[in-house]
């Protein structure tokens, strides 16, 4: 008898312990974003989108009965930042991480997550993301190589360029993009003029393009960031340079228009579709939830990339019924049928890569507007 | 050659506006012998400043008088600005040791800096287009009216301070508390006014600056009076710092300096090699190129 009681004692005591554990314990998530610095408008669309979809989830009963929660700490888009970000959400006890916008940042972090088997799911376009073998990384854009092809294809064939100018800045995103885009002109048989780096956010340009006039170029591929892009294509303008002008992917912000100002009607941006040419339903639903929670529409596709990596690995854990992390990116390198996306059908390569690309260009029209100009 | 001519343009367009915002390190440091290291946040607030005055007082007209009221306003606000800032974190501290001085300006290049970020957020903000795009092209050469503008209305202040300084009653005494504060005082000159002169003149001259570079570039940060004032501070130290025709000589050479190393040698290399001009001038004339007046002084 008394046996039985200390038995069921135990029992009790377990049954509490773990109910109280149950019901305490959350599935943390953590936000790695420039919340501060130039890209501050596509990290706290990153961290609006997590925590939109973190709010959406826990409404409807949270993640096998855990509720997320969400921790973000601002990288500011550097590499020293980073790191220190990484080992604080590490710390915190994150399943996932969300981001970082920038791939200097992205991979600054990815030691860190990879060493403590956390999931890091970012929008980074450099191809050495994907290089280092790290089972923990899963980008969810598509890289650099893949929009370097097209943009050399687009260059060379469609348009009939003789004298290109590459110009790129020196993070690992721009480097990347610019020299895939280089070896695929000079692929494709195209004639690179010249390759220029300049310096992220120094503003005066005018010199570097007072050069690049001098070589009578017919296009500028420019594969930096949209502060930078902006500027360039405003002062190319003033410097007369009659070439097409042709931004990478992350210049396809609202930012780049104001800034090149009236400079901006003729300029061409190769991107994914942009947030208001997302077919999807699921897209405009969370576009409009979106809206309505934080009175904008998300900045860019870049933010609501990210949260498709994370709607992937929670779809991903419920089918394992596991918070597992190895388990949950083993699941998606193994997915038969494509998950449903807010940016499309998601689809992972067992390297990382999300399968796919969707790449258009797009001319800027004098009221801001963009025009599909070329699809693939 | 177009090229060449192209970046000297462009060299003086830059150059100009370093020298405004170097007249504000040059004078305070002529007067108090302090690095008011606040100054190049002073003038990335100044753009801001502008934008709001643009969109809250102006309601966004971009006529003639408007860009001049704007102009007008925001360097009477950053003139007060100036004033309060050497009242609270350089006046207790005037007796106090070199040092003491030197890391209240740090602090309140921080406090400035983190106030703009509060006040205006985080976010690149965007310029308005206030100038019509108008361009000259002479040959190859093309030159923006805001180019012109810019070099026009620096040089006319430049020379409108140089007079003011050499020429006026007032002015001598600016000169006079720069060689010796005591004997000014006891000369009967009013060396507080005289400092807060100095502070009014530099945050003006330097928020003229910072509306330039919003008008110029269009695209402004809330830290991006750290490269600003870097520069400046560059081109006061290489004219001879204290030195007010030094401050100008130092921002035009640094200006051109930078875009004829950009444009003949490698832009990623320009500020690796501004440096090392830096260094040499040094090396070969330690009190910069205009410096005698500091010589003078020890």
């Amino acid at each position: 008898m008394k046996k039985t009681l200390k038995s069921l004692f135990v029992v009790c005591v377990a049954v509490v312990m773990t109910a109280t554990l149950a019901s305490a314990e959350t599935l943390k998530v953590g936000v790695q974003a420039p919340i501060t610095g130039s890209y501050a408008n596509e990290g706290q669309g990153i961290d609006n989108g997590t925590r939109l979809l973190a709010n959406q989830i826990n409404a409807a009963g949270g993640v096998m009965g855990r509720q997320i929660e969400v921790f973000t700490c601002d990288d500011q888009a550097t590499a020293m930042a980073s790191a220190i970000c990484a080992r604080e959400l590490v710390n915190r006890g994150v399943k996932m991480i969300i981001g970082s916008y920038t791939s200097t940042a992205a991979e600054a972090a990815q030691k860190i997550y990879y060493d403590a088997g956390v999931i890091q799911t970012s929008d980074g376009t450099a191809d050495s993301l994907t290089e280092k073998g790290y089972w923990t990384f899963l980008r969810n854009s598509f890289p650099n190589s893949a929009e370097a092809e097209y943009a050399a294809d687009y260059m060379v064939n469609v348009k009939g360029y003789k004298r290109i100018v590459v110009v790129s800045d020196f993070s690992s995103y721009a480097v990347g993009l610019a020299d895939a885009t280089v070896a695929a002109i000079k692929a494709l048989g195209g004639n690179v003029v010249s390759y220029d780096k300049i310096r992220a956010d120094s503003q005066n340009f005018t010199p570097v393009l007072t050069n690049i006039r001098s070589k009578n170029p017919d296009v500028i591929f420019s594969a930096g960031y949209y502060t930078d892009g902006g500027q360039l294509r405003a002062q190319q303008v003033a410097l007369g340079i009659n070439a097409d002008f042709i931004g990478g992917d992350a210049n396809d912000n609202p930012d780049f228009i104001k800034l090149a100002g009236s400079a901006a009607k003729g300029a061409k941006i190769i991107n994914v579709p942009t947030v208001d040419m997302l077919p999807y339903d699921l897209a405009k639903d969370f576009i409009n939830d979106y809206e309505k929670t934080y009175g904008e529409r998300p900045p860019s596709i870049w933010g609501l990339m990210n949260i498709d990596g994370m709607r992937a690995i929670i779809h991903a854990m419920e089918q394992n019924k596991s918070f597992d992390t190895r388990q949950a990116v083993e699941y998606l390198w193994n997915m038969d049928e494509p998950l449903e996306g807010i940016t499309g059908p998601l689809k992972f390569a067992k390297d990382g890569n999300r399968i796919g690309s969707s790449y258009m260009t797009f001319e800027i029209q004098a009221d801001g507007s963009y025009k599909i100009a070329h699809q693939q | 050659m177009e090229t060449f001519f192209q970046q000297l343009a462009n060299g003086l367009t830059i150059g100009s506006m370093f020298a405004l915002v170097a007249l504000g390190y040059t004078m305070v440091y002529g007067v108090m012998r302090l690095i008011n290291f606040a100054h190049g946040d002073m003038v990335a607030a100044s753009a801001f400043v502008g934008l709001t005055v643009y969109t809250q007082v102006m309601g966004q007209a971009s006529s003639l008088f408007a860009v001049i009221a704007i102009f007008m306003l925001t360097a009477g606000l950053m003139a007060c600005v100036g004033v309060v800032l050497e009242r609270v974190a350089y006046r207790p501290l005037r007796t106090a040791p070199r040092l003491s001085a030197v890391v209240s300006a740090l602090g309140a290049s921080l406090v400035i800096q983190n106030g703009i970020m509060l006040i205006w957020g985080p976010r690149m903000r965007i310029f308005p287009e206030l100038v019509p795009q108008h361009y000259w092209h002479f040959g190859g050469v093309v030159i923006s009216l805001i180019q012109v503008l810019i070099l026009v209305i620096s040089l006319v202040l430049m020379v409108a301070l140089y007079l003011f300084i050499e020429k006026t009653r007032i002015g001598a005494a600016v000169r006079a508390s720069s060689i010796d504060q005591d004997a000014a005082r006891l000369m009967g000159i009013n060396v507080n006014n005289i400092i807060a002169l100095i502070f009014i003149i530099g945050s003006s001259l330097g928020a003229i600056g910072g509306l330039f570079i919003g008008l110029y570039y269009r695209g402004i940060t809330f830290n991006m009076g750290w490269q600003y004032g870097l520069y400046a501070f560059i081109a006061a130290i290489l004219g001879g710092i204290g030195n007010i025709p030094g401050a100008m000589l130092g921002g035009m050479l640094l200006g051109l300096f930078s875009a004829f190393i950009s444009g003949y040698v490698s832009s990623t290399w320009a500020d690796a090699f501004t440096f090392m001009l830096l260094i040499f001038i040094l090396i070969v004339r330690p009190t910069g190129l205009l410096g005698e007046r500091v010589a003078e002084k020890v």
